[in-house]
């Protein structure tokens, strides 16, 4: 079975293009484009992988994850996605649990390469 | 009215007048500074939004290229590489208008740490060797390796250093060289220099202050042969200053230009 990508993210011409690229590359895409929605997307069906936006319409991203931990419906890798990557944003990233923090545009090369990895 | 009234009546009517044309300026301070920030805001915004879908379509236009989607023929291989270099440009350039945004405006805060900036310097180095190995030009550290640690700000000190160096790449025809080297300042030392330097086309003294200028460019003609926002010097100049350093260039036209910044090497601690 492919793996379950959950691509977290307000702007729709962004989730598009993950979507394609992902569909391309064999995996299962769902998407959210809010926290609470995101919440409810990671809670009813297991997720490998979550790729996050930072900044959304209803609160931070790494909300999320508080409220998927707490809920015990953790993904197995999340990979923050920012448009600008300063050492603190990046810190209190991987302080939330993320894997990695990349910043977009993400060369789809790389892209593919951190999810394979952190699938592995 | 009194002798003595009319005396006094001429200064309290002049101190009335004053105190009115100072309520005005400090209203018209008030006003050009809410318009300010608004203009802040406003590049801020649109700053983001056309990012946004610009990454996206640099994201579409890669995915196309590495025949994601189905083979191609190698000139539309090309012609998407075309599309992500020119897309990844624009991306540049509105990171490079965000970071000044942020640089001028009142809310940015220095994140101070202890570091080795000859080790940052050769970071930088290594990031251009690229750009600067396509002119052949050479970039030398001529010097650092006996310095304290600088308490600074390393994001903020990095992006002046690549700016710095970006421009002496720019600016130095092929086969050049450019350097960076430091040195100490004030009665105990306390002032660290870093100074970037290039023997490329040089910048006539009139140009000194205008360089350091937001959106300006000493040859600003839409055929000049290095395009850009011309904010780079400054984002430095702001990124300089909110560390109590200061940032100046001496240069002799077509000979090369030393860009000079200084760091306190012990500000006080928080």
């Amino acid at each position: 079975m492919p793996a379950r990508i959950l691509i977290v993210e307000d702007s729709p011409f962004v989730t598009d293009a993950f979507r394609v690229l992902l569909t391309a590359a064999g995996y299962e895409v769902d998407a959210a484009a809010t926290v609470a929605e995101a919440i409810e997307r990671g809670t009813s069906a297991p997720v490998d992988l979550m790729l996050l936006d930072l900044t959304l319409p209803d609160g931070s991203g790494l909300e999320i994850l508080d409220a998927l931990r707490k809920r015990g419906s953790l993904p197995r890798a999340t990979l923050a996605m920012t448009g600008h990557n300063d050492s603190a944003s990046r810190r209190s990233c991987l302080e939330a649990g993320c894997v990695d923090v990349l910043l977009k545009p993400v060369p789809i090369g790389e892209l593919l390469r951190q999810i394979e990895r952190h699938l592995a | 009215m009194s002798m003595s009234e009319r005396l006094d009546s001429a200064p309290t009517k002049r101190l009335k007048t004053l105190e009115a044309q100072a309520k005005e300026a400090q209203r018209t301070i008030d006003e050009l500074r809410a318009r300010d920030a608004l203009k802040t805001q406003f590049l801020s915004n649109v700053s983001h939004d056309l990012r946004t879908p610009l990454a996206a379509i640099i994201t579409h236009a890669e995915i196309l290229r590495e025949g994601m989607l189905g083979d191609l023929n190698p000139k539309q291989r090309d012609s998407l590489s075309g599309i992500v270099s020119g897309g990844q440009q624009l991306i540049d350039m509105i990171d490079e208008i965000l970071t000044y945004v942020r640089s001028a405006s009142d809310q940015v805060s220095l994140v101070r740490t202890d570091f080795d900036i000859t080790e940052l310097v050769d970071q930088v180095r290594m990031l251009n060797q690229a750009l600067a190995a396509k002119k052949h030009l050479t970039i030398e550290r001529l010097n650092g390796d006996d310095l304290p640690p600088v308490y600074a700000d390393r994001d903020k000190v990095k992006h002046v250093l690549a700016n710095l160096i970006g421009n002496a790449i720019k600016f130095t025809p092929d086969g050049g060289r450019a350097w960076i080297g430091f040195s100490r300042r004030g009665r105990d030392g306390e002032d660290l220099v870093v100074e970037v330097g290039d023997n490329g086309r040089g910048i006539a003294s009139d140009n000194y202050d205008l360089v350091f200028r937001e959106f300006a460019q000493v040859d600003a003609s839409p055929s000049r042969p290095h395009h850009g926002t011309g904010l780079g010097l400054a984002i430095a100049r702001n990124l300089v200053e909110l560390h109590s350093g200061t940032i100046w260039v001496e240069s002799e036209l077509g000979k090369g230009s030393r860009f000079y910044f200084t760091l306190p090497l012990n500000p006080p601690r928080d």
